[in-house]
């Protein structure tokens, strides 16, 4: 547990994740007052890490839910191991003749079998998918459930009661409540509105693209092989090629992959050479290949415009 | 504290952030555990529990300092670091200075500014309570500040100066002085600036909200204003969210469908045939819509709203067709309903104008309907709704009533949505008694209530 504000970011930091004041923050009341994280914000700023952090932080297992169009109850929560059951059966045949064999009408055997049928709906034969998982956890978990606007509305509607309650009932064996009550973190690049139910029992964390000096501190505490100044010289470029009107921006993993492309390169400044060759583990469109060359390739002496820019003819 | 919140929400809700009870519970128990000595904390703990939506962030940003700011930055004492007699100087030029600026002029050296009072008082002069948006309060904010007499206080400043050098005070000192005046009335400013702003929140917050937007939802169509259609037009995204979670969950719960035989013996064929799992064949709830709009003036909002839902929940149909027709017909170009979506509808009803010029008295049903049946037949099938979307006024043309009984016939569902009331059918030249029988369902739209009624009992497949 963390004993305030500053231990959480202290504690994350020793993750390697570099937490905002926000961030600290919010991770502080969401254990305090026990309620799920809703983290949204462009893909690639860290907030699947953000979880890892969380669960490192805290010495808790990560429990990773990854949504996906036509995630269901079966898939996320448990399953019925009917392959086990039917070995099971199978095997367990001669012993289920003895026990059968003495009955002298099918229904006196069909009564029996059924006072006994509690065997193949029991824990053994019930695959645990994540959601049970962290719910029946011995040890105190973090739950991530990754890209929750990905997950079809019917799955954020059975989400909701997990959530709430932190329960769920199997018809076959009643209801199980949680052991602990897991940390929960929820991430959404915003592909669609989220409903507002949802919303409204989550904290809400909107995680941007980091400010240059924040960069800075990650690209220096992940990256540590690369120079200072070459540090500061890449983020830099990262940070104007944001304001450039591109398809897509570049992330902060795009930041470090190239980071450590720097670092395996040797190189020792930026150059347009080095840019040239490398500027595609940031950008991932030949469109935006194009237009960043064209824009840097200057050396940078007039500020990206974007869509008014001179330089955008 | 604790009411400064409440106010607070109440504030932000006024400015259109939705925020519930629990919510509002929630920033309590934050505040509480977190404090409020830290005001980043403080600041976040309420952000967190409180905007869920980063579009609302701005709102947050520019209230939060006016609900919790210090009220301004303080003003400076000129007299503390002055020699008794530079004061005794000071206080006479001062009493000198004749005119309504004395009291100005005593706030901006002595360090005392305006009570809390006296600021609303002069805010309500400047008529702070008339402004509703924070534009008009830098509006008012400039008038309060000419009230107060900032327009004529250089003039009375030099005068000031002027007396104070025949009283043969040193020029450092008239200096330090005047420095400090100037820091005080920026600080001055700035404390109007956030009292006004304040004001006018927490009288947004206080007015009776005259025009919300669930009366508006059932006010009709063609009583609309301008500003409440723009306003309906943003509740329509918030209404696609629920009427898609609705039908989401009637396709979840649709899945108990038939047994499905032959889906069951293939998916149980590893268990060696013993049946474990049992298949349901799903329903195919999506529907696919055909669209047939009436685009005479006076269901023009009825049309666009429509236009709106349907593009906004496309997840929810297999496909839409969109036709419009006055006295001719035409099928919508997917740029209208694009436009209408970005909630521009001035311009697609341009592109449909032109497309379709109006006449007066031009509207024909039955003829566009039989070039529908000629030129569009084929989009319609078993599978596919048909939704007429119109007053059936058809000017004492033929209504072609065989028409609509073989789209009828031919299609899964022929739906009528009329958007006027019931009593006027029938009426001068309607033909909507005769069209209604001939329909599986007709629901009537006059308003946007109703409308969405109509789209939920659509996608719920009736």
């Amino acid at each position: 547990m963390f004993r305030d504000i500053d231990d959480v970011r202290q504690r994350l930091s020793q993750q390697q994740y570099i937490a905002s004041e926000e961030i600290g923050t919010v991770v502080y009341l969401a254990q305090s007052l026990c309620k799920p994280i809703l983290a949204e914000g462009p893909a690639g700023v860290g907030k699947t890490e953000l979880a890892k952090a969380w669960a490192g932080a805290l010495e808790h297992r990560l429990v990773r839910l990854q949504c996906y169009e036509g995630l269901d109850e079966s898939k996320a929560l448990y399953e019925w191991e009917y392959a086990k059951q039917m070995l099971y059966t199978q095997l367990l045949r001669d012993t289920l003749h003895d026990f059968l064999g003495d009955a002298t009408s099918l229904a006196e055997a069909a009564n029996r079998l059924s006072q006994e049928e509690d065997v193949f709906f029991s824990e053994n034969f019930l695959l645990p998918r994540p959601l049970l998982t962290a719910l029946t956890s011995e040890q105190p978990v973090v739950l991530l459930i990754d890209e929750i606007d990905r997950a079809d509305v019917e799955f954020e509607a059975f989400l909701l009661e997990v959530l709430s309650d932190f329960q769920v009932s199997i018809p076959e064996l009643g209801t199980i409540s949680a052991r602990h009550q897991p940390m929960v973190l929820l991430t959404s690049n915003n592909t669609r509105e989220l409903s507002e139910a949802l919303k409204r029992r989550c904290l809400y964390l909107f995680v941007d693209y980091p400010t240059r000096d924040a960069e800075l501190d990650i690209v220096r505490l992940k990256v540590p092989a690369l120079g200072e100044e070459l540090a500061r010289q890449a983020v830099a470029v990262v940070q104007q090629l944001r304001n450039m009107d591109l398809r897509k921006v570049p992330s902060i993993s795009e930041t470090l992959d190239w980071a450590r492309a720097l670092v395996a390169l040797n190189a020792t400044e930026i150059d347009e050479e080095t840019l040239r060759n490398t500027l595609t583990v940031l950008l991932k469109y030949e469109a935006d290949v194009a237009k960043a060359r064209r824009l840097l390739g200057n050396g940078g002496s007039h500020r990206p415009g974007g869509r008014y820019g001179q330089s955008d003819r | 504290m604790d009411s400064r919140i409440v106010e607070f929400v109440r504030g932000l809700r006024a400015a259109g952030v939705r925020i519930s009870l629990a919510e509002s519970i929630d920033a309590l128990k934050a505040v509480e555990t977190l404090g409020v000595a830290d005001k980043g904390h403080f600041r976040e703990s309420l952000r967190t529990t409180l905007v869920k939506e980063s579009n609302d962030f701005p709102v947050f940003n520019e209230l939060f300092p006016l609900y919790f700011g210090s009220g301004g930055p303080p003003l400076q004492n000129a007299l503390e670091d002055m020699m008794p007699d530079e004061q005794e100087m000071l206080e006479a030029a001062l009493s000198a200075l004749s005119g309504r600026l004395q009291k100005l002029m005593d706030w901006l050296t002595s360090g005392e500014g305006p009570t809390k009072e006296e600021l609303e008082e002069l805010a309500r002069r400047a008529g702070a309570q008339w402004a509703d948006n924070p534009e008009a309060g830098k509006w008012v904010t400039r008038r309060m500040l000419r009230q107060m007499g900032f327009e004529h206080l250089e003039e009375q400043l030099q005068q000031l100066v002027q007396k104070l050098q025949e009283m043969g005070m040193s020029q450092d000192a008239i200096e330090k002085l005047l420095g400090v005046v100037e820091a005080n009335r920026e600080a001055l400013a700035e404390q109007v600036a956030q009292q006004i702003g304040l004001q006018i929140a927490q009288d947004r917050a206080n007015r009776p909200d005259d025009i919300y937007t669930s009366d508006l939802m059932h006010k009709p169509f063609d009583a609309l204003t301008e500003e409440e259609a723009e306003r309906l037009r943003r509740e329509v995204q918030r209404l696609v969210t629920q009427l898609r979670s609705r039908a989401a969950l009637r396709r979840k719960r649709g899945k108990q469908g038939k047994f499905d035989a032959k889906g069951t013996i293939r998916a149980n064929q590893r268990y060696g045939g013993v049946p474990f799992e049992m298949k349901l064949k799903k329903k195919k709830l999506k529907p696919s819509l055909v669209l047939i709009c009436d685009v005479s003036r006076s269901t023009e909002n009825v049309v666009e709203f429509m236009l709106h839902l349907a593009q906004q929940l496309h997840d929810q149909v297999s496909k839409v067709r969109a036709f419009a027709f006055y006295d001719q017909l035409l099928e919508l170009p997917p740029e209208v309903l694009q436009l209408i979506g970005d909630r521009q509808p001035d311009a697609a009803f341009d592109i449909i104008r032109r497309l379709l010029p109006y006449r007066p008295y031009g509207t024909d049903l039955g003829f566009c309907l039989d070039a529908f049946c000629q030129q569009h037949l084929s989009t319609v099938s078993s599978r596919s709704t048909v939704i007429i979307l119109g007053d059936g006024r058809n000017n004492f043309n033929a209504p072609r009533l065989d028409l609509i009984k073989m789209l009828q016939r031919r299609a899964r569902r022929l739906i009528w949505l009329n958007p006027e009331h019931e009593r006027q059918w029938g009426t001068g030249d309607s033909d909507m008694i005769d069209y209604a029988p001939l329909c599986d369902a007709v629901y009537p739209v006059r308003n946007l209530a109703q409308l969405s009624a109509a789209v939920d009992r659509l996608l719920a497949g009736g």
